[in-house]
């Protein structure tokens, strides 16, 4: 009946490991200072740096990694390599990955500072993989090392090990005295646990060699120490233990009172199991509402680009309206500027026009009224048949005529003038032929006057110019140089050339002439009639403002020279035909 | 020498009176006058037209112009024309300017006026601008007809009519059956515009119509004409003679 021992002593070795490195933990700071000491100076190996720091946190999966970057990188430093290796070892180990461990640990080089260090967790290794022997060969190497040079670990561990090992080996004397002096030894160091352990152990050792007398005061031994700590494995363990060998001493009341505080222990650490699923679970739900919170702080970040994004664009839009706005605006105030001006324009030319207007019908109108009276002159000579005084009348009558027909054709002319209805054509002109035939309708009314005319034009001069305007200003200039003439005067016609690439026809008279200031009024560049002097002046102005405009349609230019009493000269000058033969 | 034949159309008779009174006396022959587009084209066809005087607007259409872009169209019919209208309207005359040669004429218009606008008709009808105007020339020369510059009219000789005529200087003696004259043009412009199977050159100075040649005297570098007319033959022109025989 006693190979049930053999089941709580397997436990009892799946314990150690855990035992061995919550010691390490006691002696770590001792540890932790000389690795931070000696490998300081390395802090430019980001990598390692890295390593080092994860290490000494104890994050393993970090110091794997970082560590195995730092291999992978550079390599060229044996010490700096040995760290590595033993940073991966030891995390591999702590991850019980002890293949993995082992090989690192194996690759460090003997040179290496924490040697010792690195032949106790070869050799925790071997007793975790059960390899007894060699864990044995490598805990003699450091069992009579002093904790100072295993930078705190406890000797007593070792040879607590060592004891393990044996025992496994069923080496029972050699597994008792280290056992006893493990136990000894941490008896002196007073650390329960520990103790514990090392009591348990001594007791499987006796029990295993039925030696039940020695063994069982050191299970109860053990028993009792565990009440005095909180951890509940090992009050679990030892009430388990004290529960077995109850039960092969057939006590069973006792074994059963052990059994239930076993199942006490074993329900407590389940409980406490079960709190740690709960802080889990906690732990998960705080993280699923953390990722919640996040989640929402990420789609209150979304929408404040959003809104800060449409506010952007709004803002643009705005501003290409404002621009447009003025663009507009200004555009307006443009046009409207141009609208007044037009406005003032045409209403000046309105007033021209309405004064145009009422000269002319004033003109047309003592027209007609003479011919009227004329004719009745005319009906009473013909009653009283004096027929040689029907010649003069008729005479009369066809001057008046022949002045109003003047005045409608400018009138006319001018109409066609602003409504540009009319045919237009500059093409060259010869000046001479022109002359005749325009002075032709004037012979009869010279002649009246006794007007010596000479057109003294070449017949070689040619213009560019349209030919029915041309023939209005001669009419017209003709027209005005017989009327300012005195009888037995001259009217000459002739060409000159002042301006490069012009001809100047010059109508020359040597009648009444003008004031400088009328010269002037005549050629200023506005519609509005100058004002009649006396009543005696003869015409509107409308034909010498006519001509101006139609020579400046034909690109030509007008000028007047004249001495009162002495005469006038109109200088028309036009264009020449580029060859002029 | 004869006076040049008139085709007057005009709708208005008070117009058309006063312009046959003004050509008659400047020595005009009017052949007719139309007062409608019909009229017109039959007039036109059936007599000898040398220049065409037309109103644009016939009783209120432009059938004027139509009636010049029919003449126009006829190869070998067309005649100078001058437009007579009392309208300046734009359209239209973008319409009438269609049938170059173009002249016109605005109404009213004096005598001097008609008489220069028939000269420019038949000056740019026949290609040969500025004669009528200018001082060297006095002469257009058609296929038919030299029209001549005299005093303020036109006369027109028959082609077929002269027997030689003289150079001197920039003269020309025309001597026809009938009579003899001067006119006032270049040689080399003669020659050029006269049909060379007709006239040719004999001497430096004469150009004679072959029709008209009755003899020719090679021994005494003689030609003898119709109407008793003698022109010297000089050696340089002497192919003539190739030129007299093959023709008999």
């Amino acid at each position: 009946m006693k190979f049930f021992i053999t089941v709580p002593l397997v436990s009892l070795f799946f314990i150690f490991p855990t035992l061995l490195f919550s010691q390490l933990k006691t002696g770590t700071s001792v540890f932790e200072t000389e690795l931070k000491n000696k490998s300081d100076k390395f802090s430019d190996e980001t990598y390692f740096h890295r390593a080092r720091f994860f290490f000494l946190n104890k994050e393993w999966d970090s110091t794997l990694v970082y560590s195995d970057k730092h291999l992978s990188t550079s390599s060229e430093n044996t010490e700096l390599k040995d760290y590595s290796h033993f940073f991966r070892g030891y995390s591999f180990k702590q991850k019980k990955l002890f293949n993995e461990s082992y090989k690192e640990f194996a690759s460090i080089s003997e040179s290496f500072r924490f040697r010792d260090f690195v032949t106790l967790n070869l050799g925790e290794i071997a007793l975790e993989q059960k390899e007894f022997k060699k864990a044995i060969q490598l805990f003699e190497v450091i069992e009579s090392l002093d904790t100072y040079k295993l930078f705190g670990i406890r000797n007593s561990a070792i040879a607590h090990n060592l004891g393990i090992c044996y025992l496994h080996l069923e080496e029972f004397d050699a597994s008792e005295s280290y056992l006893i002096k493990s136990a000894k030894k941490q008896e002196s160091e007073g650390d329960t646990l520990l103790i514990i352990g090392a009591y348990g152990d001594i007791a499987n050792l006796y029990y295993v060699q039925y030696k039940d007398d020695l063994a069982i005061p050191y299970f109860k031994k053990a028993y009792e120490l565990s009440k005095k700590v909180k951890d509940f494995e090992p009050k679990r363990r030892t009430a388990l233990n004290m529960a077995v060998v109850e039960e092969n001493r057939k006590d069973f009341k006792a074994a059963l009172v052990y059994r239930k505080e076993f199942e006490k222990w074993k329900d407590s650490l389940n409980d406490q199991n079960k709190i740690w699923e709960v802080a889990a679970l906690e732990k998960q739900f705080a993280v699923r509402q953390k990722q919640k919170e996040v989640s929402l702080l990420q789609a209150e970040n979304k929408i404040k680009i959003a809104e800060r994004n449409g506010l952007f664009y709004s803002a643009v839009v705005l501003l290409l309206l404002l621009v447009t706005g003025i663009f507009f605006y200004k555009e307006k105030t443009k046009a409207n500027k141009i609208i007044t001006a037009q406005k003032e324009d045409l209403d000046e030319l309105n007033a021209t026009k309405d004064k145009l207007f009422s000269v002319v019908s004033h003109d047309l109108r003592s027209s007609v009224s003479a011919l009227k009276k004329s004719n009745t002159v005319l009906l009473d000579h013909l009653e009283a048949k004096n027929l040689e005084r029907l010649d003069h009348d008729l005479q009369t009558n066809n001057a008046i005529v022949n002045g109003a027909y003047r005045l409608l054709d400018n009138l006319l002319h001018w109409a066609l003038l602003q409504t540009k209805q009319s045919y237009f054509e500059i093409a060259p002109l010869r000046l001479y032929p022109l002359v005749e035939q325009m002075v032709y309708n004037y012979k009869p009314l010279m002649i009246e006057k006794n007007i010596r005319f000479e057109n003294k034009v070449s017949k070689k001069d040619r213009v560019l110019a349209d030919q029915e305007s041309l023939k209005l200003v001669l009419r017209n200039v003709l027209d005005n140089a017989i009327k300012f003439s005195n009888t037995n005067g001259l009217i000459q016609v002739f060409t000159a050339n002042t301006y490069e690439g012009y001809v100047d026809l010059v109508i020359e008279d040597t009648g009444s002439g003008m004031s400088e200031e009328t010269r002037l009024a005549l050629l200023k560049d506005t519609a509005v009639l100058p004002k009649r002097k006396h009543k005696d002046a003869k015409g509107t102005g409308l034909g010498l403002q006519l001509c101006k405009s139609v020579i400046r349609k034909n690109n030509g230019k007008f000028n007047i020279e004249s001495k009162p009493g002495h005469g006038t000269k109109i200088i028309v000058s036009l264009p020449k035909t580029e060859k002029n033969d | 020498m004869t006076n040049v034949n008139v085709l007057v159309v005009e709708d208005v008779p008070s117009e058309s009176s006063s312009l046959v009174k003004m050509l008659l006396e400047n020595n005009y022959e009017v052949v007719g006058v139309a007062r409608n587009f019909k009229d017109a084209m039959t007039l036109f066809y059936n007599s000898k037209v040398d220049v065409v005087i037309i109103d644009i607007f016939l009783n209120g259409v432009p059938d004027g112009i139509s009636f010049a872009e029919a003449i126009n169209i006829t190869p070998n019919a067309s005649k100078p024309f001058v437009f007579l209208t009392s309208s300046t309207d734009r359209k239209i005359f973008e319409r009438a300017k269609l049938t170059q040669p173009f002249s016109y004429l605005i109404k009213p218009f004096n005598e001097l006026e008609i008489l220069y606008a028939i000269e420019m008709a038949i000056e740019r009808f026949y290609e040969q601008n500025e004669v009528f105007l200018g001082e060297e020339e006095n002469t257009v020369i058609s296929t038919e007809y030299l029209f001549i510059k005299k005093g303020k009219s036109l006369k027109k000789v028959l082609l077929n009519e002269i027997i030689y005529i003289e150079v001197e200087e920039k003269y020309c003696n025309i001597v026809t059956e009938r009579e003899k004259f001067v006119i006032l043009i270049s040689l080399t412009k003669m020659l050029k515009m006269l049909d060379d199977r007709i006239f040719c050159r004999t001497h430096r100075n004469f150009i004679v119509n072959t029709h008209k040649i009755l003899e020719i005297v090679p021994a005494d570098n003689l030609i003898l004409l119709s109407g008793n007319h003698k022109v010297t033959l000089s050696h340089k022109y002497k192919e003539i003679l190739k030129k007299v025989r093959t023709l008999k």
